[in-house]
C-alpha cells in the first residue's frame, strides 16, 4: 500500500493549550479595546456577539451535521420576543435565558423532521418557509408580538444585585455568554455526539447501518442550533431593548448561512470569522472615513456583494481554509 | 432447502422463500437458505442475477414483496438497519462507504460507538467513547497505522476498502454481510483481504455471507456457496461441487 500524499484538510499536529492561550489573549484584547472604545463601537461588539451565538449553533446543523438551514432567524425572533414579553413581565434574566432556549430547541426539534425526508435544497426551502411563516405570526399576530410596532421598553438585565444595563456591562455579560455557549459547542463537538454529526454529514445510509441513530441526531442537529439562536435571540432583545419583526427576516437567515460559510463550514472558528464579515465589515466600510474609502459610504453593498463572489469562487471552504490552501500549494511544488 | 453443512441443523440467519418483485421484473424470486454460527457463505452469480437485492431485502434497506428473514429465531423481516445493527448485524455495501472528512481512527470510533452507553452519557463520554484501544488494534490488524490521522476520503480506493471493511468488524458484530469486498481492490490485496476475513471470523466468531466475483477468493474463503441466477438459487453446496456444477458453468462461470 501506498502512503497517500497528506490530505489538505489535516490541520498540523498542534497543542490545544496554544490555541486556547491565543483564544485567552484575543478575548483580553477585545475586553480591554472594549473599555476604551466608543458607545456605537461597544454596541456593535455586542451585536456580533449576539450573532456569533446563532451563527455557531447554525454551523453545528449546517457544517457539522450537514442539515441545510434557512431558518435561523426564526429561532433567533423566537428568542427574541420570548425575552421582550418575559422581561417585561419581571421575570428574571437568568430565566429567561433557558426558557429562551428550551422553546427554541423544543420547536427546532419540529423543524428537523422534515430534515428526516428531504434533503439539501429542498430542505433549504422547507426551512426557508418556516422562517417566513414565522416572520408573518410576529408581523400579523398584534396582541402578543405588537405586529410592526414590535415590543419597546425591553429591560437590561440585573444579575444578583449588580446591574448590567451600561453598554459596557451588557457586553461583558454578551461575552461571558458566548464564551460559555461556546465552550458548551465546543465539548459537545468534541464528544462522541461530534462524530456522530460528521457522520450523518458525511454518509447518512452507512451511519445508520453501523448503529448511528440518525433520526435522534438529525433532530438534535436542528434543536441545538436553534437553542443557541433563541440564546442569541434573549441577548439580542436586552441590546436593543426593543424588537419588532424586521431584524428576523428570513434575509436574516441567508446572511447567518453566509456568515458560516464564509468562515468555513464545519470549522468551529468559521462563524468567529464569518460574522465578522456579515456584522462588523459592512459597518467598518460604511463608517469609513479614509479618503481612499469614501466611496465605500455608498458603495459597501456591491462591494461586499463582489467580495462574497470571488471569496466563493477561490476559497469555497471558507477563509479558515486559506492555510489548507497554502499548504496544498507548498506540498504540490 | 436444507441447513448449511456447518450450521449442524441449528440455523442462525434463516433466509425463507424471499422475494422481491418490481412489477414484472422478479429480483429476487423465492430464495432460501440457511447460516450457521461461525460460518462464512459464498453468495455468486451473473451480474443482475439479485444478489446486492437479497443482501438489501435482508438488511432492512429495502422490504421484500414475500417471505421473512429470521436471525437468532426472531423474525427480522422488514426491520431497519438502525435495529438490525442494534442485533449485531453488520454489513458493508458494494460501493465505497466511508465517513470522508473524518479520520481513519474516527471511521472506526463512530462505528462502535453507538453501542456505548445512552445517548446522553455519549456526551459525557470520553471524546473517543473508550474505544481508542480497540480502534488502534484494528487500524494495526488492517495494516493502516501510516495513515490513521488521515482523513479517510483522501486515500487511495483500497485503502479506504480496508476502512470499510474494518468498520463492519469495529462492534463485533455476530453476523456480517459483505457485498463485493474485493471489488476494485488491487490483486496483491485480495489476499490480504482473505486472511483477514478469516483471522476475524476465528477471534470475533462471527457469521458471514459475502457476495463476491472474484471465485479465487470464494473459494477459498466460504466453505460453503450459494450461486444465484435471475433471482433463484441455482445450486449450493461446497465450492467444489458448485464450481462443477454444469448448470452454474453455464449460465455463470462458463468454460
Amino acid at each position: 500500500m501506498n502512503t497517500p500524499t497528506p490530505s489538505p484538510a489535516i490541520p498540523p499536529a498542534r497543542s490545544p493549550w496554544r490555541g486556547l492561550l491565543v483564544l485567552v489573549v484575543v478575548v483580553a484584547i477585545v475586553a480591554v479595546a472594549a473599555a476604551y472604545a466608543k458607545r456605537s463601537e461597544v454596541y456593535l461588539l455586542t451585536l456580533y456577539c449576539v450573532y456569533l451565538m446563532a451563527t455557531m449553533g447554525l454551523n453545528l446543523t449546517v457544517g457539522y451535521a450537514g442539515q441545510m438551514s434557512l431558518g435561523q432567524a426564526a429561532f433567533l425572533g423566537i428568542g427574541a420576543y420570548h425575552a421582550a414579553i418575559l422581561l417585561k413581565l419581571g421575570v428574571p434574566f437568568l430565566l429567561v435565558v433557558p426558557i429562551a432556549a428550551l422553546a427554541c430547541f423544543v420547536v427546532g426539534l419540529a423543524l428537523g423532521f422534515p430534515a428526516l425526508r428531504v434533503q439539501h435544497h429542498y430542505l433549504a426551502f422547507a426551512t426557508l418557509g418556516f422562517n417566513v411563516l414565522v416572520y408573518l405570526v410576529m408581523r400579523n399576530e398584534e396582541k402578543l408580538t405588537g405586529g410592526t410596532f414590535g415590543i419597546s421598553g425591553i429591560p437590561r438585565p440585573n444579575i444578583l444585585g449588580f446591574d448590567l444595563s451600561g453598554h459596557l456591562a451588557y457586553f461583558y455579560l454578551t461575552l461571558a455568554a458566548l464564551l460559555v455557549l461556546g465552550f458548551l459547542l465546543w465539548w459537545l463537538l468534541r464528544s462522541p455526539w461530534g462524530r456522530a454529526f460528521a457522520a450523518l454529514r458525511d454518509n447518512p445510509i452507512r451511519a445508520e447501518s453501523l448503529g448511528v441513530n440518525i433520526t435522534a441526531y438529525t433532530l438534535l442537529a436542528f434543536a441545538i442550533g436553534a437553542a443557541c439562536a433563541g440564546v442569541a435571540g434573549v441577548f439580542y432583545a436586552a441590546l436593543v431593548e426593543f424588537v419588532e419583526p424586521g431584524p428576523f427576516h428570513f434575509s436574516t437567515s441567508l446572511l447567518m448561512l453566509l456568515a458560516v460559510i464564509v468562515g468555513g463550514s464545519g470549522r468551529f472558528f468559521g462563524p468567529v470569522v464569518g460574522t465578522i464579515i456579515i456584522v462588523l465589515l459592512p459597518e467598518l466600510l460604511r463608517g469609513s472615513t479614509l479618503p481612499w474609502l469614501k466611496f465605500m459610504q455608498t458603495w459597501y453593498l456591491a462591494v461586499f456583494g463582489v467580495a462574497v463572489v470571488l471569496l466563493m469562487l477561490w476559497l469555497p471552504g471558507g477563509l479558515l481554509s486559506i492555510p489548507d490552501k497554502f499548504r496544498r500549494k507548498g506540498s504540490a511544488k | 432447502m436444507s441447513p448449511t453443512a456447518q450450521s449442524g441443523g441449528r440455523s442462525f440467519l434463516a433466509v425463507n422463500e424471499v422475494k422481491k418483485h418490481y412489477g414484472a421484473i422478479k429480483a429476487v424470486d423465492g430464495v432460501s437458505f440457511k447460516v450457521g454460527p461461525g460460518e462464512i457463505v459464498g453468495v455468486i452469480g451473473p451480474n443482475g442475477s439479485g444478489k446486492t437485492t437479497l443482501f438489501n431485502s435482508i438488511l432492512g434497506q429495502i422490504r421484500p414483496t414475500s417471505g421473512s428473514v429470521e436471525f437468532c429465531d426472531e423474525d427480522i423481516t422488514g426491520m431497519s438497519p438502525l435495529e438490525l445493527s442494534r442485533r449485531g448485524v453488520g454489513r458493508t455495501f458494494q460501493t465505497l462507504q466511508v465517513f470522508g472528512q473524518l479520520s481513519v481512527r474516527d471511521n472506526l470510533i463512530v462505528a462502535a460507538q453507538e453501542f456505548k452507553g445512552t445517548l446522553p452519557a455519549r456526551l459525557l463520554a470520553r471524546p473517543d467513547a473508550g474505544l481508542g484501544h480497540h480502534a488502534d488494534e484494528m487500524i494495526e490488524l488492517f495494516r493502516l497505522k501510516h495513515v490513521a490521522a488521515l482523513p479517510a476520503g483522501s486515500l487511495s480506493y483500497g485503502q479506504q476498502k480496508l476502512i470499510d471493511i474494518a468498520m463492519a468488524f469495529m462492534a463485533s458484530p455476530r453476523l456480517v454481510l459483505l457485498d463485493e469486498p474485493c471489488a476494485g481492490v488491487n490483486p496483491s490485496l485480495v489476499d490480504q483481504l482473505r486472511e483477514l476475513l478469516v483471522q476475524l471470523n476465528k477471534t470475533q466468531g462471527g457469521s458471514f455471507v459475502v457476495i463476491e466475483h472474484n471465485m479465487d477468493f470464494v473459494m477459498k474463503l466460504c466453505p460453503h456457496v450459494i450461486c444465484m441466477v435471475e433471482g433463484r438459487v441455482l445450486a449450493e453446496g461446497p465450492p467444489a461441487a458448485v464450481q462443477s456444477n454444469r448448470q452454474v458453468l453455464e449460465a455463470y462461470l462458463g468454460n
